[in-house]
């Protein structure tokens, strides 16, 4: 089952806004929750992204599965998981700074957002260079 | 991983190297705050800490107008314009939400009628653009 861009982009939004929603209304003072509740629909959002692609990973194992061409999808996805929990990792630290639970150097807890906006820049840089030799 | 790169180049209206600029501004961005925040420099003061996200804004915007004057040369006039509306409408929501932010942490005493709801604002505008955009991509 495939879903559509628009479903994929509905389903972003609701928690991108529900999220900023909650966000706003705690550095408004509004609502004392605690950070790891803010960071909720964070949370719900990455479960289900990291469901679909171990999902996705474990088509690999059906019979009809032809390998030639899962060589450099599995790459990808492997990469995919990686970021995703480097994005899980930055986000866990960042919440019990800010709940105080720890004491850690800000630099210490941006090192997992540091090391993921680094691999998304070769990516992405890879396909600019990519697309200028072609 | 949810998009490929080809929808959200189409999605968002910016070209792949624009995308790159922005993340590279972002890597640059946190590191500032990083380095702010634990107090190595505590001279920094945050118009500087913001200075690549500004940056990045004005490269893309100087970048858009090249391309634009390009699709105007070769007769692609309502491409072209309706690209440089898209392109300016999104960067100017993001550079005010930017300044807002930006001036909410550099004056807190001054900037205390400053909410963050106001200031996040724009991005709630940009994102309902996107969703319509999206329906219409699709």
């Amino acid at each position: 089952m495939k879903m559509s861009l628009a479903q994929r982009v509905l389903l972003s939004w609701i928690f991108a806004l529900i999220f900023l929603i909650m966000l706003v209304l705690k550095l408004d003072s509004k609502i004392h929750w605690n950070w790891f509740l803010i960071f909720l629909p964070v949370w719900t959002f990455d479960t289900i992204l990291i469901l679909m692609l171990i999902v996705k990973m474990a088509g690999r194992c059906k019979p009809d599965f032809d390998p030639r061409d899962g060589e450099q999808s599995l790459k990808r996805r492997l990469w995919y998981l990686t970021a995703l929990l480097l994005k899980l990792a930055f986000c866990l630290t960042l919440c019990s700074r800010l709940e105080r639970l720890t004491e850690m150097w800000v630099s210490v807890v941006c090192v997992p957002l540091w090391v993921l906006l680094g691999g998304a820049l070769v990516e992405l840089g890879h396909s600019v260079f990519h697309y200028r030799r072609d | 991983m949810l998009f490929s790169l080809r929808e959200l180049v189409q999605w968002l209206g910016f070209a792949t190297f624009e995308l790159f600029l922005h993340l590279l501004a972002l890597l640059v961005f946190s590191m500032l705050v990083a380095l702010r925040a634990d107090m190595f420099t505590p001279t920094l003061s945050w118009w500087l800490v913001f200075v690549p996200l500004f940056a990045a804004d004005g490269l893309s915007t100087y970048f858009t107008a090249i391309v634009s004057i390009r699709l105007y040369q070769e007769n692609e006039k309502r491409l072209a314009v309706l690209r440089l509306l898209w392109v300016l409408t999104v960067l100017s929501l993001k550079l005010v939400c930017e300044v807002l932010l930006c001036q909410k942490l550099a004056e807190q005493e001054q900037a205390r009628d400053l909410w963050f709801g106001l200031i996040v604002s724009p991005l709630f505008i940009l994102l309902q653009l996107l969703m319509i955009r999206a329906c219409r991509v699709n």
